[in-house]
Order: structure tokens, then C-alpha cells, then sequence
């Protein structure tokens, strides 16, 4: 029962994020929602180690110790596109950019 | 304070009952849904960084202490100041939203919201459906013996077992923060 509610937890947390990314037009804000749904990949990678038959194989750790990782390199390589879009649109709203080459 | 932090410390942490991690989880749905609805962008990413600080928590309630810090580290001491960084160098514009075909459209803003609102509704039916009636996590149970995650295992295991992942993120992490610094550089021939 444990499992199953830490996995809701993660499914809802995921869910906000994937809201923020669907509904909200400033591109800061669909990055901030990404983040939200890594973070829940994480929760969830975590909940999985805690109640795997072999928790002393760290697999579930190891895999979100990457994946934090990764999210971090993903938000500096992003906020410097956003940061390149407003230089260029003088808007961060994802609606306005729609070329790929400026 | 070092009393304090001593006696904290010496607490029976691991007797803790089964249901103490709820307390950091609910703030961070809060903290996590009042990021999605404000409209004002700082407090979104403050709020974001309250979440990000109660999933530290949840981790280091859940046993492992090290990826609980290096949550703290990275998400609440990098990601969510670059994210205010960004905020605070691309500031709304008047001539925002000027050649944005829809903006004509009122009705627009609401349906995309709905929209959005209705997969996300979705997607969260069918995971729960997914977690509650799965045969697979029905038949999990508590382990015998409690998880630990200490870091001296974490080391052991990225120097022996995943080495290569190891360097390729490093790479990554390279490449990351050359490519981001290229981006993000002014254009001189504009």
C-alpha cells in the first residue's frame, strides 16, 4: 500500500507538471512543468529501490542520481534557447516562435 | 545550536512511523499546484523551489539521505536560480503577443486551458487506474529489511557498475554547459 501511494504521489505531482507545460504560453513556465514531471521520474525511480526485493543493488538510485543529472544539463541548455528567443522576439511566449531559423 | 543539531540528530529517525513521509509530500503537491496556477512567474519559481525542497525531504524520508542532498544541491541550488535568472532577464515586453493569430480569438486562452486541463485529467485517471488496480503492484510488500542508500555503496557502485555512464554524463554535462554558453552569447553579426 506504501508502494502504491508514493507512485499517486508521483503520478499527481506529474500531472501538475504536465498541466504547466499544456496551458501556460511562457516558455519559462513549460520548463518549469518538464522539471516538475523529472522530478516525479525521480520519486518514482526512489519508491521502486525501497521496495525492490534487492534494495542493496542501489539500481533505483543510481538511475536517479543520472536523471538528475540530465535535468540539469536539459535546464541550462534550455533557459539559454528561452534566453536566445526573448533576445530575438523580445517574447518568451511559445506561441510567437514558430521558425527555426531566425 | 550545535546542541540543537546533536540532540536533532539522535532523534529514533529510523522508528519514525510508516506514514511520516505524507507530511513532505503533501507540501510539495501544494507547493507544486500553486506553482502551476499563480500567474506571477517569481512566485512560480518560488514556489517550485518549495516543492523541489519538500521532494528532497520525501527522498531523505525514504532512505536515501544522498540523493535527498543532491536533489537540494542541484534543483534547489542551481535549476530553480537559473530558472530565476531567466525570469529576471527576459522581462514581459508591450509588444508581446503582437503577430499571435489567436489573439484575436478570446475565447483562446480558455480553451487551451480546458484543453490541457482535460489531458492532464486523463493521463492522471490513467495512471492512478494503472498504480490501484495492477496486479503487479498489489502483490508488492514492505521488504524485510529497511532500504539504505549510504554513500560509500553509491561510490562503490558508480566507479565499479556504471562507469560508463559515469563518463558519458560527464560529456553530457561538458557539452551541456558549453552549448548553453554558446547560446546564450550575444550575436555580433546582428
Amino acid at each position: 500500500m506504501m508502494l502504491q501511494l508514493l507512485l499517486a504521489i508521483s503520478a499527481v505531482l506529474f500531472c501538475f507538471g504536465l498541466l504547466a507545460a499544456l496551458t501556460r504560453s511562457n516558455a519559462i513556465m513549460v520548463l518549469i512543468g518538464i522539471e516538475m514531471m523529472l522530478g516525479a521520474g525521480n520519486l518514482n525511480f526512489i519508491a521502486f529501490w525501497k521496495f525492490s526485493a534487492h534494495p542493496e543493488l542501489l539500481t533505483g538510485v543510481m538511475f536517479a542520481i543520472f536523471s538528475i543529472a540530465l535535468a540539469a544539463a536539459e535546464a541550462a541548455v534550455g533557459l539559454a534557447i528561452i534566453i536566445q528567443v526573448h533576445r530575438r522576439l523580445r517574447s518568451v511566449n511559445i506561441n510567437q516562435a514558430d521558425q527555426l531559423k531566425g | 545550536m550545535h546542541d540543537l543539531f546533536q540532540r536533532l540528530i539522535s532523534l529514533p529517525w529510523d522508528q519514525a512511523p510508516q506514514w511520516f513521509f505524507l507530511f513532505p509530500a503533501l507540501l510539495m503537491l501544494l507547493a507544486a499546484a500553486a506553482a502551476v496556477m499563480l500567474r506571477n512567474l517569481i512566485h512560480c519559481a518560488l514556489c517550485l523551489t518549495l516543492s523541489f525542497i519538500a521532494l528532497g525531504v520525501l527522498f531523505i524520508a525514504l532512505g536515501a539521505e544522498f540523493v535527498g542532498f543532491v536533489q537540494l544541491l542541484v534543483y534547489v541550488g542551481a535549476v530553480t536560480m537559473l530558472i530565476l535568472f531567466a525570469i529576471l532577464l527576459t522581462p514581459a515586453s508591450e509588444v508581446a503577443a503582437s503577430n499571435n493569430p489567436f489573439r484575436s480569438f478570446q475565447l483562446s486562452k480558455a480553451l487551451n486551458a480546458v484543453a490541457g486541463g482535460a489531458v492532464a485529467m486523463l493521463v492522471l485517471a490513467g495512471l492512478l487506474a494503472a498504480i490501484f488496480f495492477s496486479p503487479h503492484a498489489q502483490a508488492a510488500v514492505n521488504p524485510a529489511k529497511a532500504a539504505t542508500a549510504p554513500a560509500a555503496a553509491i561510490g562503490e557502485n558508480l566507479l565499479n557498475h556504471t562507469l560508463l555512464p559515469l563518463q558519458g554524463t560527464a560529456i553530457l554535462l561538458t557539452a551541456a554547459l558549453i552549448g548553453a554558453a554558446l547560446l546564450a552569447k550575444e550575436d555580433k553579426r546582428s
